[in-house]
């Protein structure tokens, strides 16, 4: 063969983009589910784009420029801080493109970031963002006519650019953080920072809330507009008001942001593409004593059930994608009852969201382990026992943790007699949430792809992912309604009879989904293997 | 390696299979496969890539629901008395992961426990299998990080530990070393010779020839060839009846002449 020297490839996203469409396309295919899950993540991403767009618009409409100074600026740094916590908290990155994927073949490094950014623009999140975002278009257009609404054009679109790159970037260094095992131990404690951080400002928020104080934010919406998370969103409003010499100096301010994460991204995928390469560090050590033994420490009892709850919690600490979940729950778990406690108000209907919280992990608790599954039908497993297992081995991290949050809360907003009232509405929703998220986690279960990144998820799965989550939630929050009203009623009987009651409504809840979905795993066994197999 | 003497009644035969069928979407994945694995026997599933092996083998052991047909194990019906077939089976499946965030050790416990041993039991036999498969007792790797011969080598562990009569393996001599292929042949030929009914996949004539007393020949999802060794093979090599079978291209010489 002879050698000849190829000319350089011209750098051209729209293989990625093709190669992302045809994966869509071909996940779509044959699979009706899969085509009623795509249609309905489809029209709330229509919705979302109408009602932002409307919202977006208002401003302009009745020519308020203060109003459009606020939503513009403070909602789109929302919006971007959405693009970087929704994909962690709730939906996962498709990564049906996965970088590492292209490991092998010869490409630059920058058509590769190139074409996987263009990849991650081209789906439903970005295009329902871009119409969102173009009502504010049209406020700068009625506010500042057609040189306003230029610059704001200009400006959403370099605003999704910003969107998606930090959404990526974030996600990716996270991942290729979490996949070696000492760094893993990192990320928790940098969570931790993260929420500290995250805390006050939420403080603060609630505070000028509280006051009503509009010019606090109003002053707080526009030092963002000179920060990356709104500079794109406020070009339109600076030509509006006369500002031109503000509108390059917020676009430089964007663009040395994109490159700035954009080469952020590109070191993280490097490493990414090198791939679990790092992580086979456990050698080979001393006996640890007999193979029972070490499967089920001292305390847990010699049987299939004891097995089952040991491998269990084995799983949510050594897998990736369920620490990253627990992680998550610990986090918000924290964090939202905290500074409702701090700034003064009742922890009681935050509460619920903590059980809450805590069940969504268990939504797709088979597509973790893709088909490992098959060990416990060979070996038989009845329905009951692999769904009360499972909950055994989750409640042993979750309910320590819920306890722990209620004194904490309790303690740090001044008011010690209400945590065992808070402690019963968490258990109550923990065990609501559990009632409706096992059945669903049989009989909707999906399978993630075998990627080591946590945040993985098939074409199509996020949106599986996400709308289960939200059934789930939605149930849960409709389930506990009458005890959240029956608290509020009972005032400080409730103190007394909060725990009692609100354990017993959870157990209730809990021994009747588990039911359901024990008989449900009975019959459909084969079905969900199948299901939760990649690849299928 | 024990396996438990036949006991009075049990003479149905090790594996019986009726017009067993299965579709995906559109394709024909199995069509009417009906087979008899005499018990004691060394049974051998040949196939090339794609003729619907690993989905018989998944519809016998009750990991594939079959659109028609019925699977017995030992007499057990597969999908009407689950829990009495597959007391009696061990599986290795082919292409399903293992729990793989387990050490090889606590792998073993888990599969023992979950077949109802008692803990001494689970340990002493994990013990001896680590041993004897050469994957070390006190092993602290993950499963998820062995390389692939050692997590097939665990996988037939696991389908070993709790002394079946019946084994099915699908594909289990794939990217094992040769060496630990030999230990493997020896435990087979061991167990079978005791009264168990081994049923393996391949597509590697050689390791079927040298094993098995029975094979059946499998491509495009239909059952082509079945009976004892001698029986198929004839005369001929297996290779040839295979390839004839199967109705594999033969060579011209000008393909891929710029090769």
């Amino acid at each position: 063969m002879a050698l000849t020297a190829t000319p350089r490839p011209p750098v051209s996203p729209w293989p990625f983009v093709k190669l992302k469409l045809r994966l869509i396309v071909g996940g779509l295919r044959g699979k009706p589910a899969r085509i009623v899950l795509f249609v309905l993540g489809a029209v709330m991403a229509g919705f979302f784009a109408i009602g932002g767009y409307a919202l977006f618009a208002v401003p302009g409409v009745v020519d308020d420029e203060r109003a459009a100074g606020m939503l513009l600026q403070l909602g789109g740094a929302a919006l971007v801080l959405g693009w970087v916590f929704f994909p962690l908290l709730f939906f996962g990155v498709d990564e049906s493109i996965d970088p590492a994927r292209f490991a092998l073949l010869p490409l630059p490094r920058r058509t590769l970031i190139i074409g996987l950014f263009a990849a991650a623009l081209a789906g439903l999140p970005a295009l329902s963002t871009l119409a969102a975002t173009a009502g504010m278009v049209s406020t700068a257009a009625d506010l500042g006519g057609s040189g306003a609404a230029i610059a704001q054009l200009v400006g959403i679109v370099l605003g999704l650019l910003t969107c998606v790159a930090v959404s990526r970037a974030v996600t990716s260094a996270f991942a290729t953080g979490l996949r070696s095992r000492r760094s893993r131990d990192l990320a928790v404690v940098l969570f931790a920072v993260v929420a500290a951080l995250l805390g006050p400002l939420q403080l603060a928020l609630l505070a000028g809330a509280e006051r009503a104080d509009w010019d606090a934010f109003a002053v707080l919406a526009d030092v963002l507009g000179w920060t990356p998370l709104a500079a794109p969103w406020s070009v339109g409003l600076d030509v509006a008001d006369g500002r031109l010499w503000a509108v390059p100096v917020k676009f430089l301010i964007v663009a040395g942001t994109l490159v700035g994460l954009l080469w952020w991204w590109s070191a993280t995928l490097e490493r990414a593409m090198l791939g679990a390469a790092s992580t086979g560090t456990a050698g080979r050590g001393g006996d640890v004593g007999s193979p029972t033994g070490s499967l089920l420490g001292r305390r847990l009892p010699r049987t299939r059930f004891g097995a089952l709850v040991a491998r269990e919690i084995r799983y949510w600490w050594r897998e990736n994608r369920r620490r990253a979940a627990l992680i998550t729950f610990t986090v918000a778990g924290f964090f939202l009852p905290l500074s409702i406690s701090l700034s003064g108000g009742s922890a009681g209907p935050v509460a619920t969201f903590i059980g809450l919280i805590a069940v969504i992990a268990l939504a797709n608790q088979f597509g973790y382990e893709g088909n490992a599954y098959a060990a416990n039908m060979i070996a038989g497993v009845p329905g009951r026992v692999e769904i009360h297992s499972r909950v055994a081995a989750h409640a042993v991290f979750v309910i320590p943790l819920l306890l722990l949050i209620a004194v904490v809360a309790g303690l740090l907003g001044g008011r010690p007699e209400n945590i065992p009232g808070d402690l019963g509405l968490m258990v109550a929703t923990y065990g609501a949430g559990l009632g409706l998220v096992l059945p669903v986690s049989v009989r909707g279960a999906f399978a993630l792809p075998e990627s080591t990144s946590p945040f993985a998820m098939s074409s199509g799965g996020g949106m599986a992912k996400g709308l289960l989550t939200l059934g789930v939630m939605i149930g849960t929050l409709v389930a506990t309604v009458p005890l959240q009203i029956l608290a509020y009623l009972l005032g400080d009987v409730w103190l007394w009879i909060g725990l009692p009651v609100g354990a017993a409504f959870g157990c209730a809840a809990y021994l009747i989904g588990s039911g359901v979905a024990g008989d449900w795993l009975d019959r459909r066994m084969p079905e969900l293997l199948a299901a939760v197999t990649p690849g299928r | 390696m024990t396996v438990p003497a036949p006991r009075e009644g049990e003479q149905a035969a090790a594996m019986s299979l009726y017009g067993l069928v299965k579709r995906f979407d559109t394709k024909l994945a199995v069509s009417e496969v009906s087979l008899e694995v005499p018990a004691g026997s060394f049974y051998g599933l040949l196939g090339p890539n794609g003729a619907g092996k690993t989905t018989t083998l998944s519809m016998a052991v009750g990991l594939l629901r079959p659109d028609a047909g019925r699977a017995f194990l030992l007499g057990y019906d597969v999908w009407a008395d689950p829990a009495a077939a597959k007391a009696r089976l061990g599986v290795l499946p082919d292409g399903v992961r293992l729990f793989d965030r387990l050490t090889g050790p606590e792998l073993l416990a888990y599969h023992g426990l979950l077949r109802g041993m008692d803990a001494a039991t689970v340990d002493q036999r994990a013990r001896e299998l680590l041993d004897v498969l050469e994957l070390g007792t006190a092993n602290r790797t993950l499963v998820v990080d062995y390389s692939a011969g050692m997590r097939k080598k665990i996988g037939l562990a696991c389908a070993l530990l709790h002394a079946p009569r019946v084994l099915v393996l699908d594909e289990p001599f794939e990217a094992v070393d040769p060496v630990s292929a030999a230990r493997i042949r020896e435990i087979l030929q061991r167990y079978v010779a005791g009264g168990g009914t081994v049923i393996f996949s391949s597509h590697v004539m050689e390791v079927v020839e040298r094993l098995c007393s029975h094979v059946a020949i499998i491509s495009d999802g239909v059952l082509r060839l079945h009976g004892t060794l001698a029986s198929v093979r004839g005369e001929r090599s297996l290779e040839d009846v295979f390839v004839q079978v199967v109705g594999g291209r033969t060579s011209t010489g000008s393909e891929l002449a710029w090769l």
